[in-house]
């Protein structure tokens, strides 16, 4: 197996606040990483760091083995790094087949690059809404519609931010099935504050708090860490 | 927190005191002696020192840039020389000046006001130029030719009155960005919209601001009216005052008491030289001066100093939070 | 008002709404994509005026040939600013990039006044004599200008509109961050869209120096009137500023005949007014950027 993605002791600081204190981490090809804790961790904060939104304050990330910490945002995504944001970003006043089409690497010719983002908007179940303006969408269309921008990039690794929060029943298995399907396309790693949820699907985890990292190993060290079981107990108390 | 809070009355005590002590000298300078030529250049300093005081109130304190600051001098300067001329004295005629430029700005504040500050910006800008034509147009404005006050005043009472007005204004933004509501509204341009979680109330807030900054503007053209004693509407009306109202402030340190005081200085020194070895090139090197200033200063130049002189200054810990958002 | 007389204003109005909305488009397409409320706009017009004045009158060259040289000229000196100046300010307070445009408009009026005086000057080359249709009567300058602009607004609305950059930039204008997750090069994309915008204002300046009078403050002027438009058509809306432009062009050449300059203009400054306290976002618009 070979690394699709290395963070080394990425720190960052905001004014006085430490989001992240140390994290090191490392993803192999075709794995689906579980990123999990409370709210506040520090979560959304390593991916806004491994997407390119801001540097870290220190430390390195490196996408197959390049060196991307400086690098700016728009460039890692064509390097291969499809993210959703947390709180959905959809260009509102442009149509659903808009937002999938500004994602796709121009080049192939028009008609090609439409087609292409019937099939992702397909794949995701939003064909039907193709033509309508993604201000228009519900919470479960619009985090299917952010997966779906970010397959457009054809990604090697997919950040996924919370996709999960604010869905029904239903939608959150139904997602959480087609997020599985994506292993075989991308490295994945997908954050939810909710362990129980979708622990299952992933092939290893990490948990952090307070923006370091309290443990990490297969889904069964995780469920069995006390650490684990404890920031939990707090966490559901909420 | 105790200590804090003594050592900001101390500032503001101490402050106030050189204020009102250079004022008083400033002042009394026609009973002194000094060449007319130095009064003239003292007088012209206080002149643009009010006027850029009345924009830092409002535009410096909240973030709000308004452009339409020489055009509500303006209508103090019109306002003034009518009621002089319909026989109401001064001290009337001043006050509804600094009314009629206050109930001016209303019109801008209530229609952008709760909107984003660059509808705030356009409203102002356009103020500007409504005022100019409907000046022109009026029948008791005078028309093109504008107006003259038919009374001659004697030149000390501007000049006592415009370095009053000039440190009067000195003194209210240093008194009031350190109290309670000052404070709140350097919270509103930092963030407003956490500004309004807090209980702000925004708009109020800034109608009010501007009112008050308008009518200091409107007293400021009204002061200059009575000294300038002719008023075409062309000159009255010009950007060029609106400019300097802005450019004084922002080039000195926006936001501060004393910023806009070094502001007049440069301002009035760069005329002056300027006057001399390229008269023609006045606007353009004010706004290559503002450029850099803002580019490389961000600022200003006074808080720029208090850095380099490691005083310490409320604005200097801005940057952080402006860090975090960026 | 007989028939012709009314054609004829309206006629008149459209040349006028036509070079309007070529500048207020450039104002609202910098506004939605590098959120910057571009002050100098109208010192941009001005240069590809005096530009123009002096390729025809120095180089005997035809005004016609000005106008994309204009454009060309225009594009390179906004992407030179853009790209030194502005785009050193994203990022800061609102404050802060208002001011770096403002003093960019005060440095290119102060230079302008000083190059050229307060002359009012203008070249009789090019296109002259008049054509009749019906009893509509329009000069072949007007016509020109017309056209133009036409050509001119359709291609930049069809960029904007149909083409993989067009959709960066209204991708852009929406979300800077998801823009840049979808891998379009936002620095890029804002120096193209900052160079579109002034080349067109330069060549706007090209056919205003065709039909008018140029002076150093020919372009600050008309910038003023595209301001209205662009507000009144709902900040940043392109759609909008296009209609508003062409509207506001037709009402003052009515009211201009029934009334005189003046008060035409205060009238559209009350409309301005009224239109903030009653429909902030524009006449037509809903949301920025829609
Ligand atoms: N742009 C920012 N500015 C200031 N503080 C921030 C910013 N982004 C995140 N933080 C802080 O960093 C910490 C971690 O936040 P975040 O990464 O969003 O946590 P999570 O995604 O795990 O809920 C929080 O305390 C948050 O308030
Ligand atoms: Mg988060």
């Amino acid at each position: 197996m070979s690394g699709i993605l290395t963070v080394v002791d990425a720190h960052k600081r905001f004014g006085g606040i430490h989001a992240v204190r140390g994290v090191s981490l490392a993803l192999n090809s075709g794995e689906l990483l579980g990123l999990f804790g409370p709210n506040g961790a520090g979560k959304t904060t390593l991916f806004n760091m491994i997407a390119g939104l801001y540097p870290p304050t220190s430390g390195r990330i490196e996408l197959a083995s390049r060196d991307v910490t400086r690098e700016p945002a728009f460039r890692r995504a064509r390097a291969g790094i499809g993210r959703t944001f947390q709180v959905c970003r959809p260009f509102r006043g442009l149509t659903v087949a808009e937002n999938v089409l500004a994602a796709i690497p121009p080049g192939s010719g028009v008609g090609d690059d439409r087609a292409r983002a019937r099939e992702i908007l397909d794949a995701v179940g939003l064909l039907p809404k193709a033509e309508d303006a993604a201000g228009s969408l519900t919470l479960g269309m619009l985090k299917r519609l952010e997966v779906a921008r970010a397959l457009a990039l054809e990604p090697k690794l997919l950040l996924l931010d919370e996709p999960l929060a604010g869905l029904t029943a239903s939608e959150t298995s139904d997602l959480l099935g087609f997020i599985q399907g994506l292993k075989a396309r991308a490295s994945i790693i997908l954050v939810d504050h909710n362990v129980r949820q979708s622990l299952g699907v992933c092939d290893r985890a990490i948990v952090m708090d307070a923006g370091a990292v309290i443990a990490s190993g297969s889904p069964d060290t995780i469920r069995r860490d006390p650490g684990v079981r404890r920031a939990y107990l707090g966490e559901s108390a909420a | 927190m105790k200590v804090e809070r003594g050592r900001d009355l101390a500032k503001i005590t101490w402050g106030s005191l050189a204020i009102l002590a250079c004022t008083a000298a400033m002042a009394a300078l026609p009973w002194l002696g000094v060449t007319s030529y130095v009064r003239t250049l003292v007088y012209y300093g206080a002149y643009f020192l009010a006027l850029g005081q009345a924009w830092n109130l409002m535009s410096g304190l909240t973030g709000y840039v308004s452009f339409a600051h020489g055009a509500l001098a303006g209508i103090g300067a019109y306002a003034v020389v009518l009621a002089l001329n319909a026989d109401l004295p001064m001290v009337i005629s001043l006050l509804i000046a600094a009314i009629a430029a206050g109930l001016a700005s209303l019109i801008i504040g209530v229609t952008s006001l709760r909107l984003k500050g660059t509808s705030f910006t356009f409203a102002t800008l356009f103020l500007q130029e409504l005022v100019l034509l409907l000046v022109r147009k009026l029948p008791f404005a005078g028309g093109p030719g504008g107006i003259v006050l038919e009374e001659i005043f004697p030149l000390w009472l501007p000049h006592v009155l415009m370095i009053a007005v000039a440190g009067g204004a000195t003194l209210l933004v240093l008194v009031f960005r350190r109290s309670r509501t000052g404070l709140r509204v350097l919270a509103m341009r930092d963030d407003e919209a956490a500004a309004s979680a807090i209980g702000i109330d925004a708009t109020r807030v800034k109608i009010v601001l501007f009112c008050a900054s308008a009518a200091i503007a409107g007293l400021t053209g009204a002061v200059h009216g009575v000294f300038a004693s002719s008023l075409f509407p062309n000159e009255v009306f010009s950007i060029d005052l609106s400019i300097i109202a802005l450019a004084v402030p922002l080039i000195g340190g926006a936001g501060t008491a004393l910023g806009p005081v070094l502001g007049a200085v440069i301002y009035v020194g760069l005329r002056e030289i300027l006057q001399v070895l390229a008269p023609n090139l006045h606007l353009t090197i004010v706004g290559v001066v503002l450029l850099l200033v803002i580019l490389f200063m961000r600022d200003g130049i006074a808080p720029a100093l208090g850095r380099l002189f490691r005083l310490k200054d409320r604005r200097g810990q801005v940057p952080a939070i402006a860090e975090v958002r960026a | 008002m007989t028939f012709p007389l009314f054609l004829q204003l309206l006629t008149n109005g459209l040349v006028v709404g036509a070079l309007l909305a070529i500048v207020a488009l450039g104002v609202a397409l910098i506004f939605g994509v590098v959120r910057v409320v571009n002050f100098a706009h109208g010192e941009f017009v001005t240069l590809g005026a005096f530009a123009t004045y002096l390729v025809v009158t120095q180089l005997n060259i035809s005004p016609l040939l000005g106008i994309p040289l204009a454009f060309v000229l225009g594009a390179a000196v906004g992407a030179g600013i853009q790209a030194a100046i502005v785009s050193r300010a994203a990022g800061r307070p609102e404050l802060d990039v208002l001011m770096v445009t403002y003093a960019l408009s005060i440095i290119g009026l102060g230079i302008f006044s000083s190059a050229f005086s307060g002359d009012f000057r203008s070249y009789s080359e090019g296109p002259s004599g008049i054509f009749t249709l019906g009893s509509v009567v329009i000069g072949l300058r007007s016509l020109t200008v017309l056209l133009v602009c036409l050509i001119v607004g359709v291609g930049t609305i069809l960029v904007v509109q149909r083409t993989r950059i067009g959709l960066a930039l209204r991708a852009l204008a929406q979300s800077r961050d998801s823009a840049a997750a979808c891998g379009i090069n936002v620095p890029a994309a804002e120096l193209f869209a900052f160079a579109l915008a002034v080349g067109l204002a330069a060549a706007a300046g090209a056919l205003v120096s065709l039909i008018g009078t140029i002076h150093p403050r020919v372009g600050h002027d008309l910038v003023l009137d595209a301001f209205v438009v662009v507000v009144l058509g709902g900040m940043g809306s392109i759609g909008g500023a296009v209609l508003a432009a062409i509207a506001i062009g037709i009402v003052n050449a009515f009211t201009s005949f029934a009334l005189d300059d003046s008060w035409a203009r205060i009238l559209t400054y009350c409309l301005l007014y009224a239109t903030l306290l009653l429909r902030p976002h524009g006449l037509l618009g809903r949301h920025v950027g829609a």
